[in-house]
């Protein structure tokens, strides 16, 4: 298999490096126009802020690795910044095994990552929209989206918060059946406030209020999350209409005790309440968590959920190998099924099948005398017909990979020869 | 063909509700797909069972108490397929057949063939009577079920515990909702039974007597599940409080359909 992998990860080189090499869209698009001017008949590339993976078929006149790395790190003026070695190759099966790993988000740096097949999907979709990705690679990554989606539904590699903030709101939604009908306060502006708003936000929480000591810091996360800013001085009034409150913030004491809540809950119709504490030292009187219908969580929970869905995780990549396995020999299969000297016996095979099929209803019709010759015409019919394809695809040896990998397709198609010579490659 | 579907029944229910309990607990691929066929083949077999029943002794078959029982095991397997269906939540079987086991199984054991039903058993207000408060305590039986999933689940959360309960039954909030659907509904057909039981024994019955403890039973039942609509709808009882009533509930039905219609009660004994 004529596969090169050319990138850059959180394996191989620090977030100052990576970025370095990350490519926009807009900058994906240029390099797949320049490596496909420079004669590569296929490749894709995705770029995300742990990884940069150019895909490329080669050929057997292409450039060495070594310069593909050089256009990578020149394309984006990174000479000096990167060097060569921060870039890893792999080739033939390990780099499509290692596409199908990235796919099913055990490359990850959050095992399980969900994302990362959506950011696969969009750089083969570019790659489909400029012209450079052919045949082969389309294989490839339709494999590749197969093996995430299998990972996906048969395995529990994507199940459970693997961070704090998500947690947080994983477990909120064990409790409401529609975050969308639900109300949050989220109390502090820093990073983990930030995120578990974001993550509400994604979610389709209703209503979501931002409140902080520094108003200002918490206009900025109120705008970018769509949320609604109240004083800090109006936090007690707030919590009567939330039906889930996030609280992240520096203090020295409890800035909401039991009674607070109880007070809350009174008002509240005695709604259910859910309320995460992840602020050090804490921020939430412990107590409340006695209170009927009332869930509080604190960071040692939230971390504890995260190590132990970690661990799940782990436990499920022996599954993700096997199911990977599976993909990968059906790629290599439909790889070899893909060479000259197969698809021609297949060609002549289906042929024969044909004549003699046919010959066997209609034999009986000639007279004994004439039915050697029969045999002899019909073998001679299907050879005139067989040998201009043969001969083009002999011919066709001499060409592009991509190109001979189009006619060997096309003829399987036409013929129909393609389940024949997946039986029996070498037949 | 009665005795071979008595001695069947529990078996296929016992076979049901391990598979269900394998997909739930053991999340055996196997026991996901077959459990549901599994539920229709019961509930087809229960019901030819009930039809072979009736054509035999020319009656419904709810005429004693454990007649009954079949009858009841058979409406909670039918209203939890009719759930499975139309909503998304199919992960509460194990719990709630379960209880149609238990049901079909103490009938297995304690039913007796019926030829005769007595004359009082014919009115058209006893089938209303029967009827209504077989569903109702079908959805008793439900509410009771998604009550204890509700505190299951309430008690995992509160004590920071993430295993089975917690990955596999729904939301609190939905199975809140499925509950006080439930109670809604028993209460509505109690009020109906016991209307056209309270019709039908005047007719039946001379100088029936109010303070039968089957009487009194029923009327605490219906009392129980009444409060509960009155206090969430008006007073925002929620919550755990609401699924211990429910459970309470279901308890004394089981307690009033079985005890109390067994030794202690005179009118509601027609065998």
């Amino acid at each position: 298999m004529n596969l090169l992998c050319i990138g850059i990860s959180h394996y191989t080189a620090p977030l100052d490096i990576r970025e370095k090499l990350w490519f926009s869209s807009e900058e994906t698009s240029q390099i797949l126009s320049l490596l496909k001017s420079i004669g590569i008949g296929e490749c894709v590339m995705f770029s995300t802020c742990n990884r940069t993976e150019l895909y490329v078929l080669t050929e057997n006149n292409m450039l060495p690795s070594e310069e593909i790395k050089g256009i990578l790190i020149t394309q984006k003026s990174a000479e000096g910044k990167v060097q060569l070695s921060d870039l890893f190759t792999l080739s033939a099966g390990e780099a499509a095994r290692h596409l199908f790993r990235v796919a099913a988000g055990i490359d990850s740096m959050v095992l399980g990552d969900v994302q990362i097949l959506a950011q696969v999907k969009e750089g083969f979709q570019l790659a489909t929209e400029l012209g450079t990705a052919g045949i082969f690679m389309n294989r490839l990554f339709q494999l590749a989206f197969r093996a995430g989606k299998r990972v996906r539904t048969e395995t529990e590699i994507g199940d459970g918060a693997v961070s704090v903030s998500y947690a947080a709101v994983e477990l909120a939604e064990k409790i409401f059946d529609d975050l969308n009908k639900k109300s949050a306060l989220v109390i502090g502006a820093g990073e983990t406030a930030d995120l578990a708003a974001t993550h509400l936000r994604g979610k389709k929480i209703g209503k979501l209020f931002i409140t902080n000591r520094t108003q200002e810091h918490a206009e900025q996360l109120a705008a970018k999350v769509q949320g609604t800013v109240i004083p800090f001085s109006n936090l007690f009034n707030t919590i009567y209409d939330a039906d889930i409150v996030i609280s992240s913030i520096e203090v020295n004491r409890f800035i909401l005790t039991a009674t607070d809540i109880q007070r809350a809950l009174k008002r509240h119709g005695n709604k259910t309440l859910f309320i995460i504490d992840i602020g050090v030292p804490r921020n939430i009187d412990p107590e409340v968590k006695n209170i009927e219908n009332v869930f509080l969580y604190d960071l040692d929970t939230l971390n504890l959920m995260v190590e132990e869905n970690l661990r799940k995780r782990g436990a499920e990549i022996p599954k993700v190998e096997a199911i990977i396995t599976e993909v990968l020999a059906e790629l290599t299969h439909w790889y070899s099924s893909l060479e000259v000297n197969p698809t021609i016996t297949a060609l002549t095979q289906f042929m024969e099948n044909i004549r003699q099929e046919e010959l066997a209803k209609n034999i009986n019709r000639f007279d004994p005398k004439d039915r050697e010759l029969v045999e002899l015409v019909t073998k001679r019919i299907i050879n005139k017909i067989i040998h201009a394809p043969i001969v083009n695809l002999r011919n066709g040896q001499e060409t592009s990979l991509t190109e001979r990998l189009q006619r060997m397709s096309a003829i399987q198609k036409l013929f129909g020869i393609a389940n024949l010579s997946k039986e029996d490659p070498n037949a | 063909m009665i005795n071979a579907f008595n001695y069947t029944l529990p078996i296929i229910y016992f076979a049901l509700v391990w598979t269900y309990g394998k997909a739930f607990f053991a999340d055996k691929l196997w026991a996901k797909r077959a459990k549901t066929p599994i539920l229709i083949g019961t509930i087809a077999l229960h019901l030819l069972s009930l039809a072979v029943r009736a054509i035999t002794f020319r009656h419904p078959p709810v005429t004693t108490i454990f007649e009954i029982f079949t009858a009841l095991a058979c409406s909670v397997a039918v209203t939890y397929y009719v759930i499975e269906l139309y909503s998304k939540h199919k992960e509460t079987g194990y719990f709630i057949l379960n209880i149609a086991f238990f049901f079909q199984l103490a009938s297995s054991i304690f039913i007796k063939d019926t030829p005769e039903v007595p004359e009082i058993l014919r009115s058209p207000f006893f089938g209303t009577h029967v009827s209504s408060a077989l569903l109702g305590y079908a959805a008793i039986t439900i509410a009771g079920a998604y009550g204890l999933m509700y505190l299951m689940l309430y008690h995992e959360m509160k004590a920071t515990r993430f295993g089975v309960i917690y990955k596999k039954l729904p939301t609190l909030e939905t199975l809140e909702r499925m509950t006080f659907t439930s109670v809604t509904l028993a209460f509505s057909l109690l009020s109906i039974a016991i209307f056209f039981g309270f019709v039908w024994l005047n007719r039946a019955i001379a100088n029936p007597n109010y303070f039968d403890p089957k009487f009194i039973g029923t009327i605490v039942i219906w009392a129980i599940y009444g409060f509960i609509v009155i206090a969430k709808t008006l007073s925002g009882w929620r919550g755990r409080k609401v699924m211990i009533l429910s459970i309470v509930g279901f308890l004394i039905s089981i307690f009033s359909m079985t005890i109390i219609n067994i030794f202690f009660s005179r009118f509601h004994k027609f065998y």
